[in-house]
């Protein structure tokens, strides 16, 4: 029996020793060995999955710059991903190289978890020429120093304002210039069977809530009629009238023009429930006519191909946004949209630094760009007679379900702004069913052609906290709905209560940081 | 017998043994977390310079947290969903066990508990996407309805009065035969000789399910009720978080939500534990409280 | 589940009270069956909805099967990383299960035991950490500590003993008669060899049921895997569900989805077919475990 016991009692104990011992399988870091190099990345294309272990830029890496890269993706979702960089930087687990945005960035600096890289800008001369000019420098500097190597991550205006082409040739109806017309659009889009069904199943405006740090509630989809009343953006970045554009009479005059929309029934009923899927979808099915809408998730192939096959007559222009009362006219706020990349500084400390630069210089030009921008020339790619990359078919091309993986370092590479990547990424296509020729990149020039408002710097402002915010929001919102009565009274009590709470010292805030980093235009 | 500590744990030396690994496991991956929440007193950054190097703050984040703007806002909203849900969900649960047990249309019986698991699987992503086609103001299948009877459309998602409805009904559909399978597996416990005597004494069905079958799945609902109890202040972050909107916050803004947003997505990583020990203490609170009521009165209890 | 056949056999003579009941519980079955059936329906039958669909949410659930499009569980099954993140979704499953219950089960046995010296206070040492919930960054911290980042276990050995099922089963423990485990002591059985060879066989129910909660819940894990496991050959299911199911929503950064014929919707629709996976396999054993009656045999034998 004792023996018995025992017998069991070493087991147990045996067992939770492998239990609790996970972990140990860590190898040790070498001396002598290459450089390793833990990288989180945000992937170009999340679905198609990560970059396959026999990339040859690895190999590259390790036979030239005895660099052993062990890239990771970022989660796919926004949230998760600045969730999960803080709660590693929390628990000293950050990789070595990251890629962050400009707010968790500056927690994370002020918390004194990332390498100061203002040397390392001369060990990249040829991607600091290309991106890193004075404004991308002092967008990662606090005191003088960077930290953090700031990216282009998006195009420049590339959304638009558009309208069903299509409809307004049914009704007879002119493109709407002013926001006088457009609600006359709005009407006819709404009740006069645009689609003609015979029902009542069209609306005029259609939009989702997509807020952002410079493109306050209700945000971007509403920023042309926000621009009508000169009140776009968060912020009026201008020296003459800076501030809060909620605090600006103007706002008020918007927020009229809102309730008649809401009001007359104008508007999708589902604006405030549709999530971004829902919202694309519903342009997809012809539910309404007018729509702030970015140049790819309108035009692209794939994305236009079920508007195409359910609406062969259907057809979007992308328009001049509409003159406000007081001739204001505004698509919404022009940002760089820089997305930050960032060493930590347990990688500095272990002297990783300079290896860093070197790969990111070398995936900033040549062999290296090429690589990570399209993949191998004959296997992914093969450049055309202007020397743009054209995808090789079937699935190992660049555009192929296997050769979009070998893309997924895409957005350490491009800046977004030459012809070659724009014409390689946006070809030129017919659609299937009504045969028309599109491409993205003819909707961006056009969207870029338009009217937008400069406002550099207005995404690293200073945010609301979370309560201001949800006050802001809560306080616009139940002006939409009618749970607020939008009188002056009440508007004006709102303003003094959204003052009282904080409001005011926002803005104060935001007046310090504008002035000290020259934003004001 | 003489019932000295000694002897009981010599005589018990198995079952000690058995509970002993569990026990380090609770004090390693419960009790280590518990002591590193500490950095809920302190202005915490990062391991790299130590948690016990963090200057140490007292309760200011505490006090942040409780005379925040919304603070009794959402501490109501939060006792509303918990509680809603309590009543609702858990009353669903056990009736559709009940009736899953009482049933005798075999074909009836096994469509519903198949059935009856599934929504558990639906993740709130896929929720909205049915809500959505049910109850959307423009083309929701209840809207339709609505406007075909001449009434104007109800914006059920985006209107303070309905909101939390949708909110405690959807999770009731959801979870409802989810939690039913441990009534479902406490039923199958109950002795079916019990009935057989029911039936020799002539007791009606009513009866047997007042007396058999209800008595046979008290400790278990007891016991889902006092651990729901503990846990009160979660209300159920991830479907609120999926469904609310700036227009519904009044009514929607829950303690986990906010610390989501205010803790979690600005790295306010002491906030968010300081909410999480706040919300424990009102826990520990009840838990205790409702234990001993519960031993009093159903003789059924934790601990 | 089924009846026995003692209880169907006395049902025959009915009283209208009786019959009252009946009628009332078919009712409610009904009505359950409705409000079930049917969103489950518009689920499925959006999952199989072709991309040129137009239409109300009522025409989009009578479509009919010719109309289908697979397109949707073409692209998820067909996806690149898919086999690779079920492979480390079972893994995750497997050894999960395993050594929760191997955790679970003795400490629920153990704290069954109603004169066990310190039952109350280790009870209370169990339920405050379950009522403390102190989040995110106070694990993570330890999950670093104990280098288990990178590693499959991070995602199942904190979770290993969820208190919740822990101390239903040890309810479900304590509803089996003493008897059995004094008169199994008598026999000269110790307390290992009462719950190997007693308790166990009489809690199969219990133990698939609890086995399973746990099951599904690391299954449909998506948010401890997003922190804890960098490497992407690491990651499972739900996260390559959510990077699919996301990409829709990020295209502006792409310039085409991968997707071709299936709309998004269709993909979140069919995605529900994945997370359900360990319960479609498990559902039919567990159905065997639920017809008997679990205790009837071994009080009368």
């Amino acid at each position: 029996m004792k023996k018995r016991f025992f017998v069991v009692a070493i087991l147990l104990v045996a067992l939770s020793a492998f239990i609790f011992a996970q972990g140990k399988g860590e190898s040790k870091p070498k001396t002598d060995g290459p450089v390793k190099i833990e990288m989180w990345y945000n992937a170009t294309q999340t679905e198609v999955g990560p970059l396959p272990n026999d990339w040859i830029g690895y190999k590259i890496l390790k036979d030239r710059f005895n660099i052993e890269l062990e890239a990771s993706t970022i989660p796919s979702n926004p949230q998760d991903q600045d969730m999960k960089i803080q709660a590693a930087s929390a628990a000293d687990a950050l990789p070595d190289f990251f890629v962050a945005n400009r707010e968790v960035w500056l927690r994370l600096a002020k918390n004194g978890m990332l390498a100061d890289v203002t040397d390392l800008y001369s060990k990249m001369p040829n991607r600091t020429s290309i991106m890193f000019d004075q404004g991308a420098i002092d967008f990662t500097t606090i005191d003088g120093r960077s930290y953090g190597f700031a990216t282009p991550s998006i195009i420049a205006r590339n959304e638009g304002l558009l309208i069903r082409k299509d409809w307004l040739d049914r009704l007879g109806l002119e493109i709407p210039k002013t926001t006088e017309e457009l609600l006359e659009v709005m009407r006819a889009f709404t009740f006069n069977d645009p689609d003609g069904n015979g029902k009542h199943d069209t609306w005029g405006y259609g939009a989702f809530i997509e807020a952002t740090t410079y493109e306050a509630y209700p945000g971007r989809r509403f920023e042309p009629l926000l621009g009508a009343f000169g009140v776009e953006g968060t912020w009026n970045m201008t020296k003459a009238n800076f501030g809060l554009q909620i605090r600006k009479p103007e706002f008020f005059d918007y927020m009229k023009y809102m309730k008649t929309i809401i009001g007359e029934g104008l508007i999708d009923p589902n604006w405030m429930a549709y999530k971004k899927d829902d919202f694309r979808a519903a342009w997809k099915q012809g539910k309404f006519g007018i729509m702030r809408e970015q140049n790819a998730a309108y035009s692209a192939q794939n994305n236009y191909a079920p508007f195409d096959s359910n609406f062969p007559e259907g057809e979007w222009v992308i328009v001049e946004a509409p003159i406000g009362p007081k001739g204001k006219q505004s698509i919404g706020p022009e940002v760089r949209g820089l997305r930050i990349w960032a060493i930590s500084d347990k990688a500095a400390a272990a002297g990783k630094a300079e290896k860093i630069a070197e790969m990111f210089e070398w995936m900033s030009h040549g062999e290296g760009y090429l690589l990570c921008g399209w993949g191998q020339e004959g296997v992914n790619y093969t450049l055309d007679k202007d020397g743009i990359p054209v995808s090789m078919p079937g699935p190992i091309g660049f555009d192929g379900a296997v050769g979009q993986t070998y893309i997924q370092l895409r957005s350490m590479a491009f800046n977004y702004s030459s012809d070659t990547e724009l014409l390689s990424r946006y070809p030129v296509y017919t659609t299937e069913v009504s045969k028309k020729q599109m491409s993205a990149l003819w909707a961006l020039r056009e969207m870029q052609g338009k009217k937008w408002t400069p406002s550099m710097g207005a995404d690293s402002m200073p945010v609301p906290s979370t309560d201001l915010k949800t006050f802001y929001e809560q306080g616009l919102a139940e002006f939409f709905t009618g749970k607020r009565a939008l009188t002056e009274a009440n508007w004006k009590a709102f303003i003094a209560e959204f003052d009282r709470i904080g409001g005011l010292a926002w803005e104060k805030a935001g007046l310090e940081y504008a002035t000290a980093n020259n934003y004001l235009n | 017998m003489k019932r000295s500590l000694i002897n009981d744990i010599k005589r018990q030396k198995y079952i000690y043994l058995m509970i002993f690994i569990p026990l380090v496991f609770y004090t390693v991956f419960k009790y280590i977390p518990l002591w590193n929440a500490q950095i809920a007193f302190r202005n915490f950054k990062s391991v790299r310079y130590g948690i016990l190097n963090s200057p140490f703050v007292g309760l200011d984040n505490f006090k942040e947290f409780v005379t925040s703007y919304y603070f009794w806002n959402l501490i109501r909203n939060t006792l509303m969903y918990s509680f809603g849900k309590l009543l609702v969900s858990l009353p669903a649960a056990i009736i559709l066990a009940l009736a899953i047990y009482e049933c005798r249309r075999s074909v009836l019986r096994k469509l519903v508990q198949t059935l009856a698991y599934l929504p558990h699987f639906l993740s709130w992503v896929i929720m909205y996407g049915i809500l959505l086609s049910l109850f959307a103001p423009g083309d929701g299948i209840i809207n339709d309805l609505l406007k075909s009877l001449g009434k104007k459309p109800i914006d059920f998602l985006t209107n303070s009065t309905t909101f939390p409805w949708l909110v405690i009904f959807s999770d009731a559909w959801k979870e409802m035969g989810w939690s039913a399978i441990i009534f479902i597996a406490a039923l199958m416990g109950i002795d079916v000789a019990l009935f057989e005597a029911a039936m020799v004494e002539g007791a009606s069905s009513w009866q047997r399910v007042r007396y058999i079958t209800l008595p046979a799945i008290r400790p278990v609902v007891v016991i889902v009720l006092l651990l729901k109890i503990g846990t009160i202040m979660d209300a159920g972050f991830n479907q609120i978080f999926m469904l609310y909107s700036p227009a519904v916050y009044n009514v929607a803004d829950i303690i986990d939500t906010w610390v989501y947003r205010q803790g979690l997505l600005d790295g306010r990583f002491g906030l968010a534990t300081a909410a999480g020990l706040f919300k424990g203490v009102i826990g520990m609170i009840l838990i205790f409280t409702s234990n001993f009521l519960s031993k009093k009165y159903t003789d059924n209890s934790l601990f | 589940m089924k009846r026995t056949k003692a209880t169907e056999s006395v049902s025959v003579k009915l009283t209208g009270a009786d019959r009252r009941f009946n009628i009332l519980v078919n009712i409610v079955m009904v009505f359950l069956l409705i409000i079930l059936a049917l969103p489950l329906w518009s689920t499925i039958a959006l999952s199989f909805r072709p991309s040129t669909f137009i239409g109300t949410y009522i025409q989009g659930m009578a479509l009919p099967p010719w109309k289908w499009s697979f397109a949707a569980y073409h692209s998820l099954l067909g996806n690149n990383g898919f086999l690779i993140a079920f492979t480390n979704s079972l893994k995750i499953l497997f050894q999960g299960v395993f050594f929760a219950l191997l955790l679970t089960i003795p400490l629920a046995y153990g704290l069954s035991v109603k004169d066990l010296r310190g039952r109350k206070w280790i009870i209370i040492f169990v339920i405050i950490p379950y009522i403390f919930n102190v989040g995110l960054v106070p694990i993570y911290i330890l999950i670093a500590k104990l280098k288990m980042i990178n590693h499959l276990s991070a995602i199942y050995l904190p979770l290993a003993i969820g208190t919740y099922n822990m101390l239903i089963m040890k309810s479900f423990f304590e509803g089996i008669p003493n008897e059995l485990r004094e008169s199994a002591h008598i026999d000269g059985c110790n307390d290992l060899q009462v719950l190997v060879r007693i308790i166990l066989p009489l809690s199969k129910a219990i133990i698939m049921t609890i086995g399973l909660y746990y099951g599904v819940a690391f299954w449909n894990d998506y948010f401890h895997p997003m922190l804890y496991l960098n490497k992407d050959m690491l990651r499972p299911l739900p996260i390559l569900l959510r990077n699919i199911l996301l990409a829709a929503g990020m295209n502006e950064f792409v310039e085409a989805s991968a997707f071709g014929e299936a709309p998004i919707e269709a993909i979140k629709a069919a995605s529900v077919f994945m997370s359900a996976i360990p319960m479609i396999v498990a559902y039919p054993f567990i159905q065997k475990y639920f017809t008997k009656g679990t205790l009837l045999g071994s009080v009368k034998g």
